[in-house]
């Protein structure tokens, strides 16, 4: 029914992007997706592509864990696929049923696509190749609001408890004949449910607020992991924004 | 699919989603800080976040095809302003973890969700204001439950309709009007269930209903 996240299953692997200092690695690659995802055209999504692969390689990411976290921006970007060709005007390439294929729209459901794709794929060397809680800790670093940063640590903790638990709700109505249909009795179970998740996890979020205190919880956060940025990670930071500003860039000088 | 993926939106209207999303969130924070208390708000936020993010894995049979739901409505009528904090971290983290969605877009997806999470706040609020003086109170919060829960949704599909448009019209237009469709059985199933969940937690818990004012 749900599953568990599984983004930092190989963090363990060893690999340059798995050595890559946290905080240098999610300033990078988002840099390297906002270029990704502006390409103009078509040849530089190809090779932003091409980049995109190559860093998942370095990565040592399996690679039916990356096709895993990859295939569900298809069910997103097939769309673009298959309305915009027909959709878009421009030159006809060849019409049947009233319905124009243009050349045009093909070309840019095919850009739209393969963006998607590079910028998706970038994500696995980015997170993936990091225990998720230091991915987190690197934010608190960057300078994200210790309110949300803490938010992030404890929500995701909770993800794990509150999947064994709604797996549990959810077995105990199947053993007692529950079906999952599209109709009303079934949609008011599942609200009943999730009912019952929200208040267990309300009563759930005082009793860890008693215990946090009782501990000295002062919503600062303290952890164990030290960063330090070495020669490598330099050269990686300066390799990645290097990729991206000449996507950015290239364009302009082509048009010069 | 209410999250926009990377690769689709225009700078222009990538840029507007972070400001918007990053200036509410800076609203939520301000106000957390007003009412002091933080290190009580953040483990309690926390909880009920991953609470919605798990009730957003939950994929319900939509004829041949399944949705998951979405409930941003519902974020809205128990959270209030703190729904745009919960709906950012769930965002980022579906972005994350499972992929769906977009580093680049989770400006946008934020602020299309965020924004109709309080629309249906306040649907909740006003409305059993009205309606408990005509009808009786649980029969007022179901249907006001379900309006907002439906609310919820229906703008969100508004918005990120929008997104696209005004990022290319004549490309994404008949995409748009697509989403707009096929969202309409998610629109009514997200409805019933926001309602029934309101309904429950009315019974069960009521204090945990943020837009709905304890009088009795």
């Amino acid at each position: 029914m749900v599953e568990y996240p599984e983004i930092d299953k190989y963090s363990a692997l060893d690999s340059p992007m798995h050595r890559f200092d946290p905080r240098a690695k999610i300033v990078a690659f988002i840099v390297l997706i906002f270029a990704v995802v502006l390409v103009p055209n078509l040849k530089l999504a190809l090779i932003a592509l091409i980049g995109a692969i190559l860093f998942l390689i370095v990565s040592k990411l399996p690679l039916r864990f990356a096709l895993q976290h990859i295939k569900w921006v298809f069910l997103f970007v097939v769309p673009f696929i298959v309305i915009m060709p027909f959709t878009v005007p421009g030159t006809e390439i060849f019409s049947f049923f009233g319905l124009t294929m243009t050349y045009e729209g093909l070309e840019y459901g095919i850009l739209v696509a393969v963006r998607a794709l590079s910028a998706v794929i970038l994500v696995l060397p980015m997170i993936a190749t990091s225990k998720f809680n230091v991915t987190i800790k690197a934010l608190g670093e960057l300078k994200m609001p210790n309110m949300l940063v803490q938010m992030f640590m404890f929500t995701y903790r909770y993800i794990f408890v509150f999947v064994v638990e709604f797996q549990r709700t959810w077995r105990a109505m199947v053993a007692r004949g529950f079906q999952l249909k599209t109709n009303l009795y079934a949609l008011k179970m599942i609200g009943r449910a999730l009912g019952t998740l929200f208040v267990r996890s309300y009563e759930r979020g005082d009793r860890v607020y008693q215990a946090l205190r009782a501990r000295g919880y002062t919503a600062k956060p303290k952890t164990l992991v030290e960063f330090k940025m070495r020669a490598s990670d330099y050269v990686w930071t300066a390799v990645i924004i290097g990729f991206a500003v000449s996507l950015l860039v290239v364009p302009f000088v082509e048009v010069l | 699919m209410v999250h926009i993926s990377d690769g689709i939106l225009s700078l222009p209207v990538l840029a507007a989603g972070w400001a918007i999303t990053i200036a509410l969130l800076a609203v939520a924070l301000w106000w957390s800080k007003k009412k002091g208390n933080l290190e009580e708000e953040i483990p309690k936020l926390s909880v009920m976040t991953a609470a919605f993010f798990i009730a957003s894995l939950i994929h319900i049979p939509v004829g041949p095809t399944s949705a998951h739901l979405i409930l941003n409505g519902l974020v809205g009528v128990i959270l209030g302003i703190f729904a745009i904090p919960a709906i950012f971290i769930g965002v980022v983290l579906q972005t994350v973890l499972f992929q769906h969605g977009g580093i680049t877009t989770i400006g946008v997806n934020t602020a299309n969700m965020g924004i109709s999470a309080l629309i249906a706040y306040c649907i909740f609020k006003w409305g059993n204001k009205v309606g408990r003086s005509i009808m009786r109170k649980d029969l007022s919060v179901g249907i006001f439950g379900a309006l907002a829960g439906g609310a919820g949704v229906f703008l969100a599909v508004i918005f990120t309709a929008f997104s696209l448009i005004l990022s290319s019209k004549e490309a994404f237009f008949a995409i748009a009007i697509a989403l707009i469709l096929a969202h309409i059985p998610i629109i009514v199933i997200e409805a019933i269930i926001t309602g029934s969940i309101v309904v429950f937690l009315m019974k069960a818990k009521p204090e945990l209903i943020g837009g709905l004012e304890n009088d009795e």
